[in-house]
């Protein structure tokens, strides 16, 4: 037997178009992928990626046509010329795939230990209780902490993370050669995402697995792969070593791939307070029954103080769960039910929403969306409101036929335009930008950033800009302020941020960054979702630093100061933590999170 | 390749076909609706007579091209006050949830859970007998079917962003509602008319069969059916074509409401 294990060569998937003609979205694709070996493919949405996993595991869809010249072997066999019985019985032992969505992918009425035991029933003649054995193992194998209880549970019943690493067991569980990961991190937080990513990569140390692992994001893919293949409109334009690819990359569109990073503009902040928030919480109704007198309140943000001034870029950080999005509806007035002062020197702060999918309404066209804020501003001329309408299509980079479109013609990066420009139509200045680009590709990302950047510079704009993506933060914001359930722990200038972080939530974000730091990665550190403190700090449970003290008492927000001076002398630097923790601060909470060598038995 | 969707083109065919003959039966026909004649009494169908005619000598084709109108103009009657004050009442609980929307949803639930023509015959014994009194009784025992759709429909647009996107720009929940929310559930709502059309012919059937609902002379087919009943040995073709029209109409808009089906998603 070779040490081919998957051998691809001449793949050509078309799909007819309406009027009979054909569409080919995989073009002569040759690959191969060695015994343990994890191969990146990357590129963006269309690229032809996915098409390429579903026509190994054999998911197209019917319609789909496959050039009969087209040949994919597996440990020899030629998986094409199967019938659909033989071929699910040699992929069933053999190939796994782990599916983007977590959500979607398992069952909502399957129980967690039949779903994932599902596979040894098909393909193994064991009994019942020795499979349920099996799938304890895996789950504690992936770094499930209280598997005995999660077995008996209903995915809903499960967070991201877990739902993940259920899909990640089920895919393990019958000792594959083959794993297919087809952007298995892009739905998570960032901290999971580094979980997840490592979990991969010691699966494939421990068992020796090979992983085909598609992704849009750099990033990863220089993290976990050894080769990456790089796809442009379902041609490989670039291959080879992962490190040596994306360092100096040779194809025009790998080189854009690579620098799709804007560059932030010069801070010229101005002392003119735009809002100011001081011990503000904000609640939220727990339940409302039929009989239950009144609703409960519990805050989803506590005590939160600050300045937001005219003109700067102020960024939001945090997990999700930390209070950014109920901080943000508080803000522009969605919810009301709020304690403390908020005061906001603008008519109405506008707002850019994360998916541009549910963000535009899918039964009206893009222009009477955007007249829409006109007209309950009160501008009754009809000639008039198409005028400005077309001004600003024009304006966010589209046209003006773009008004007599519908949302669902529209790609995801031009929605995300419309949705822009949605929030400038009333002319305010204050604009929050809830993840706008989270659900965007890496190119489509970049642009729309500028986007943002250009209409900031031209119509001095004032954004609070709020992201999970550390990188992004960065090369967008003046100051950031990192929140933690509910509180602001850190709060200071970019650049001081960047290099004096001292809360040790904030640097177990940027430890989580996937990239250049990559091996500073924390040895396993619970997930938020498992613990909760009462009295104490709040990072308690998770914290690498922390003492007694700690437990019992919630450290104040004070001002230690900001080192950096790049923005002038005298910043403040706002901290939350009795420990004045600097780099040689030694760790004292180690938890480790996936026994060795325990994966193969 | 998208499949033709020949529900929707058969559905729309059959109904089409329908409505020209009854559009023009409300006009003209081929002879008298209401004229006896002692001579023509019973005939089998011929080239004359294509439907036959009934114990009075009518030419039954004629009376089925003008019936249809009268049981039409009670469908859409009904129909449409089931659909407008459904649309209000679900679109309002679906928004607002709370006790409002739990009360008002339980007496859905109790209206539901009788059938519909047993509902409608109490609501006659106390209003009485007349068309336009079928048409009021129908049309709302028909609210809580429309409620129930438009408000599981609210539910699932009111979380999505494009509704907190109005809110920040300052729309009122009444716009929100009737504005930006309404017009997404366009097709469900067609789907649920089609079906709701279907019940409505046939419980306008079902009362003037019964005798509660069109008065004679004027004709509908449920009406004709209920006279066809007692020559139905004699004159079977009497029964046999009304209600061949009728199952026509039904099938036309039940084939409508599975192929808009489709679209749904």
């Amino acid at each position: 037997m070779s040490v081919e294990l998957l051998k691809i060569t001449d793949l050509t998937v078309s799909f007819p178009n309406k009027d009979g003609s054909l569409h080919t979205v995989v073009d002569h694709l040759n690959l191969e992928v060695r015994k343990g070996q994890i191969v990146g493919i990357v590129g963006e949405s269309g690229s032809g990626k996915s098409m390429t996993s579903l026509a190994v595991m054999g998911l197209l869809s019917e319609d789909a046509i496959v050039d009969p010249c087209s040949s994919i072997r597996f440990n020899g066999m030629e998986l094409l010329s199967m019938s659909g019985d033989e071929r699910r019985k040699v992929q069933g032992n053999t190939m796994s795939m782990i599916f983007q969505e977590p959500m979607t992918s398992l069952n909502p009425v399957i129980r967690i230990k039949d779903q994932v035991g599902e596979v040894l029933k098909l393909h193994t003649d064991l009994s019942d209780e020795e499979i349920y054995k099996k799938v304890e193992e895996a789950l504690n194998n992936v770094g499930i902490h209280d598997v005995p209880e999660l077995m008996d549970k209903y995915p809903h019943q499960l967070s991201g993370g877990q739902r993940q690493r259920v899909m990640i067991a089920m895919a393990i569980i019958n000792d594959p050669d083959v794993l297919i990961a087809d952007e298995p991190t892009t739905a998570l937080d960032v901290t999971v995402q580094a979980q997840i990513l490592k979990l991969l990569k010691k699966i494939n140390e421990v068992t020796g697995c090979a992983i085909l692992f598609i992704s849009h994001d750099l990033n990863v893919i220089k993290e976990v792969c050894q080769r990456v293949i790089v796809m442009y409109k379902g041609v490989i334009v670039e291959q080879g070593r992962a490190l040596t690819v994306l360092k100096s990359p040779q194809h025009e569109y790998t080189k854009r791939l690579v620098a799709s990073m804007p560059d932030k503009a010069e801070p010229q902040i101005s002392q003119e307070k735009i809002l100011h928030a001081e011990n503000l919480s904000v609640y939220y109704p727990v339940k409302k029954g039929l009989f239950s007198s009144g609703a409960k309140h519990s805050a989803y943000v506590h005590e939160v103080s600050f300045d937001i001034y005219n003109n700067e870029i102020f960024g939001i950080v945090g997990e999700s769960g930390c209070g950014k999005s109920t901080l943000v509806k508080a803000i522009v007035g969605i919810n009301k039910d709020i304690t403390g002062t908020l005061e906001i020197n603008d008519e109405r702060p506008q707002m850019v929403f994360q998916d541009p999918y549910s963000s535009l309404n899918p039964a009206k066209k893009i222009g009477w969306i955007m007249e829409e804020p006109l007209k309950l501003k009160g501008v009754r001329d009809r000639a008039e409101r198409k005028k400005l309408v077309n001004e600003m299509l024009n304006e966010i980079g589209l046209d003006e036929s773009y008004a007599d479109r519908g949302i669902s013609e529209l790609s995801g990066g031009q929605r995300q335009r419309i949705s822009i420009g949605l929030s400038l139509m009333r002319g305010d200045k204050f604009i929050i930008a809830d993840e706008p680009v989270s659900a965007l590709d890496v190119t489509v990302q970049s642009q729309i950033l500028k986007l943002l950047l250009k209409l900031h510079d031209e119509r001095d704009l004032t954004y609070i800009f709020i992201s999970h993506d550390l990188n992004v933060v960065r090369h967008m914001c003046n100051r950031i302020m990192v929140m933690y359930l509910g509180r602001v722990v850190e709060l200071a200038d970019v650049n001081e941020l960047y290099t004096n972080a001292r809360h040790p939530y904030t640097r177990f974000l940027f430890d989580s960054v996937i990239g250049e730091d990559a091996k500073k990665i924390p040895e396993g550190v619970k997930p938020a979702e498992v613990v909760e403190t009462k009295g104490g700090c709040s990072f308690y449970p998770r914290c690498r630093y922390r003492c007694d003290k700690c437990r019992e008492q919630m450290p104040d927000l004070i001002d230690i100061g900001s080192e950096d001076t790049s923005a002038g002398p005298g910043r403040p630097h706002m901290l939350r933590c009795f420990k004045d923790i600097t780099k040689e601060t030694p760790e004292v909470n180690r938890i480790s999170e996936l026994p060795e060598g325990k994966l193969r038995q | 390749m998208k499949k033709r969707n020949y529900y929707l083109i058969i559905g729309i065919i059959i109904t089409v076909v329908i409505l020209v003959f009854t559009i023009i039966g409300q006009f003209w026909t081929p002879y008298s609706v209401t004229a006896t004649s002692s001579s023509l009494k019973s005939l089998a169908p011929s080239a004359q007579h294509l439907f036959g005619t009934d114990n009075l000598g009518r030419d039954i084709f004629s009376r089925v091209m003008n019936g249809c109108g009268t049981t039409f103009f009670v469908a859409v009657c009904t129909v449409a006050i089931g659909c407008a004050v459904g649309i209000v009442i679900g679109a309002l609980t679906g928004f607002y949830g709370g006790m409002l929307d739990e009360v008002v949803m339980r007496i859905n639930d109790i209206v539901l859970s009788f059938p519909s023509v047993l509902l409608a015959l109490i609501f006659i014994s106390f209003l009485g007998k007349g068309t336009y009194n079928v048409i009021l009784a129908l049309g709302v025992l028909f609210i809580p079917s429309f409620a129930r759709i438009v408000r599981s429909e609210v539910i699932r647009y009111k979380s999505q962003e494009f509704v907190k996107s109005a809110q920040v720009m300052g729309a009122s929940n009444l716009r929100i509602i009737f504005v930006h929310i309404i017009p997404n559930t366009k097709v469900s709502l067609l789907t649920s008319v089609a079906i709701g059309f279907n019940n409505a012919v046939l419980a306008e059937a079902s009362m003037s069969y019964l005798g509660l609902g069109v008065q004679p002379p004027v004709p509908s087919l449920g009406r004709m059916l209920a006279e066809a009943q007692g020559y139905i040995v004699s004159a079977p073709w009497y029964a046999i074509t009304t209600g061949i029209v009728i199952v026509l109409i039904i099938l036309g808009f039940s084939l409508i409401s599975e192929g808009l089906r489709v679209y749904q998603d």
